[in-house]
């Protein structure tokens, strides 16, 4: 085993000198060695140039120290002012320039920076405090700039209440009700404790990211980073933008990443998904109530004699509904019910019938559309957790076995990301697909035809990499040669991508080959 | 006893109330608890409800001054959102009476009231006449 590790580790040094040396292929390389957790960022990057930039909380403390001294040198005011003033514009650098400019006695008095103090209480020797009535030496009284004084303990007391009631604290004025004297983050720091700094601290850092409209949090639960967007639509990537946790998103809508499908669309399918009506729906078109305890009994096969789940245990009929024990002779038969019958010739049976029948059929077009999008999902979670398999152990025990490099196998990752991409484009199609109107015909058409020639060139490529590469896992010496595996796999991958490319064009231009080709003929 | 760790500007307020007290109001402490206002206020004079008084409770919550002081269902915004430690029973008061001067019926308790005010204001005044009259005449 020593040996084997050593002779690993002289591999992997290998490998490293080999990738370093090609540009075009160091970032798979990157991707190999994290490969938890950047293994969507290569994908995206494989994909199209990055319009966006992944902020660490370091990255936005820096930014925002950055813009900071940046407002306090120009405007010559100190660094806790200008924190003040880049706060109430929302970060906007540019904005402050030009109001300071323009106005600084108008900016200063709606931030609350006064430049001289409204009141002097330092020259006598006691002043009362505005909120407890207490005397004080001047000396231990504190002021936000304005001269309004007030104790320490109650400056305490004030601030604690702010910063405990959100992120409001970061406009907190002197506490005089007709005082607008900004209380900066050096007040805060004086007075609050270091479990409510903290949360100040936080509050900050988060404004940066939620006052700007070019930044927002990435969506992951517990994910930290935030993504600073710098592009248009038509950048080529449109929307989607994939977080150091590995996160794709949506930045537009923040829902996980849609591409090729349109954000009004996504939000109208994961609405309706989540509906709980369509539940209902379903129920009302393929249940009925138990005659008895009113529970629904779905029916999907076998006779009418229906026996409801304990407690219950009721017998009854499911086209009457009546009690079983009625049922015999007298009714036609256990199996066919006169009664039921005689009830269906009524018109108000029948109508309630065809509703039925209306609901279902709606429901059933959606739960056509519903299942292979779920399934594309579930599908993508295996494929995800099977490259990061792949990675960590299988290549390692694959190079081992059929004497390649680990440089040589890297057809095999891409061939795993592809999967991945291709999945979740896969499955927005159908979202896609559920909305195109069926009267569109010949769009409707072109659509599916496209749709069908890639899920049939990913499921291939599925295949191959799924089932056909475990023989070489566990065969030293297997029938098929390995490099033509290496060369049916690369064709499948490099086919399923084109495939897919068209399709996410043809979408992304709302069919509209389908109108230019209908136009000419 | 409730009373005896008293904070000293709640004993300050008090007595500053009783000694010179705002014109047209009158808050003193409940005997059993200093934390509770027996309030009256008179209705401010060429207002509809000029000759009435009206009684009103104020508790001072055990965060007080921190936190503003409970006064039933009143729409004043330094009730609310807009208080400061720095505001005091005194300026609530001014403020209350300073309603009943110019009725808000923008942010009104009854939204019936707010909707005659705002569409006959003639005969609205005439009905809080009236109801000064009869419900708040002090007898």
């Amino acid at each position: 085993m020593d040996f084997d590790d050593d002779y690993y580790s002289g591999g992997e040094e290998e490998d490293q000198m080999l990738y370093t040396d090609d540009d075009t292929d160091a970032e798979d390389f990157d991707f190999i060695d994290n490969a938890s957790d950047s293994s969507e960022l290569a994908l995206s990057n494989r994909h199209h140039v990055r319009n966006y930039t992944v902020l660490s909380e370091s990255d936005i403390r820096q930014r925002q120290e950055d813009d900071i001294t940046k407002i306090s040198t120009v405007l010559s005011i100190s660094k806790v002012a200008a924190s003040i003033l880049l706060r109430h514009y929302n970060w906007n650098v540019g904005k402050i320039h030009d109001e300071w400019f323009a106005d600084e006695e108008k900016v200063r008095s709606t931030v609350g920076l006064l430049e001289n103090p409204v009141m002097e209480y330092k020259d006598a020797s006691e002043a009362t405090c505005g909120i407890c009535f207490d005397t004080y030496p001047s000396g231990e009284m504190l002021d936000a700039g304005c001269g309004h004084p007030f104790c320490s303990s109650c400056w305490a007391g004030y601030v604690s209440i702010a910063i405990n009631d959100g992120p409001g604290c970061l406009l907190l004025r002197c506490p005089d009700p007709s005082c607008c004297a900004a209380v900066g983050q050096d007040m805060i720091n004086l007075l609050a404790s270091g479990e409510e700094k903290e949360k100040y601290c936080g509050y900050f850092t988060r404004s940066y990211i939620e006052d700007n409209r070019k930044t927002k949090w990435c969506p992951a639960p517990g994910c930290d980073y935030a993504v600073d967007f710098c592009g248009g639509r038509g950048g080529g990537g449109g929307y989607d933008v994939t977080c150091h946790c590995s996160c794709s998103f949506c930045w537009n809508c923040t829902e996980e990443a849609h591409r090729p499908v349109d954000c009004d669309t996504v939000a109208k399918w994961i609405l309706k998904n989540c509906a709980e009506s369509e539940n209902m729906n379903w129920i009302l078109a393929n249940s009925k109530p138990c005659p008895k305890c009113k529970r629904p009994i779905e029916k999907n096969q076998g006779c009418m004699h229906m026996t409801c789940t304990p407690p219950c245990k009721y017998e009854f009929c499911w086209l009457c509904l009546g009690p079983w024990t009625d049922h015999g002779q007298t009714t036609g038969g256990f199996y066919a019910c006169n009664r039921y019958e005689e009830a269906k010739a009524d018109k108000e049976f029948q109508e309630a019938e065809q509703q039925r029948e209306i609901i279902k059929n709606s429901l059933e077009r959606y739960y056509h559309y519903y299942e292979r999008w779920a399934t594309n999902q579930s599908s993508r979670q295996k494929a995800l957790a099977d490259l990061q398999q792949m990675q960590t152990v299988h290549l390692e025990k694959l190079s081992d076995l059929q004497c390649q490099p680990e440089s040589q196998l890297k057809f095999i990752t891409e061939a795993w990301l592809q999967i991945v991409e291709c999945r979740r484009v896969l499955k927005w199609t159908y979202a896609y697909g559920y909305y195109l109107p069926e009267e569109e015909k010949a769009k409707r058409e072109f659509f599916e035809y496209l749709q069908g020639e890639a899920e049939a060139a990913l499921e291939r490529l599925h295949q191959c990499a799924e089932k056909e590469l475990e023989v070489y896992l566990n065969v030293k010496d297997p029938e098929t040669d390995f490099n033509c595996f290496r060369t049916k796999l690369s064709g499948l991958t490099s086919v399923t991508k084109t495939f897919f490319e068209n399709l996410v064009k043809a979408l992304e231009n709302g069919l509209s080959d389908v109108n230019a080709h209908a136009a000419s003929n | 006893m409730a009373n005896s760790n008293l904070p000293r500007r709640i004993i300050k307020e008090t007595q500053r109330l009783l000694s010179e007290p705002a014109p047209g109001i009158s808050a003193s402490p409940s005997e059993d608890n200093m934390r509770y206002f027996n309030v009256m206020i008179l209705g401010p004079t060429q207002s509809p409800y000029e000759g009435g008084v009206f009684k009103l409770e104020l508790f001072l919550p055990e965060e007080y001054p921190m936190a503003a002081p409970k006064l039933g269902r009143i729409c004043l915004d330094i009730l609310k959102d807009k208080w400061s430690p720095a505001l005091q029973i005194r300026t609530v008061l001014l403020s209350i009476q300073a309603l009943l001067s110019a009725p808000n019926p923008d942010d009104p308790l009854s939204e019936n009231i707010a909707k005659h005010w705002k569409s006959n204001e003639a005969e609205a005044v005439e009905t809080a006449k009236e109801w000064t009259r009869l419900y708040a005449s002090g007898a």
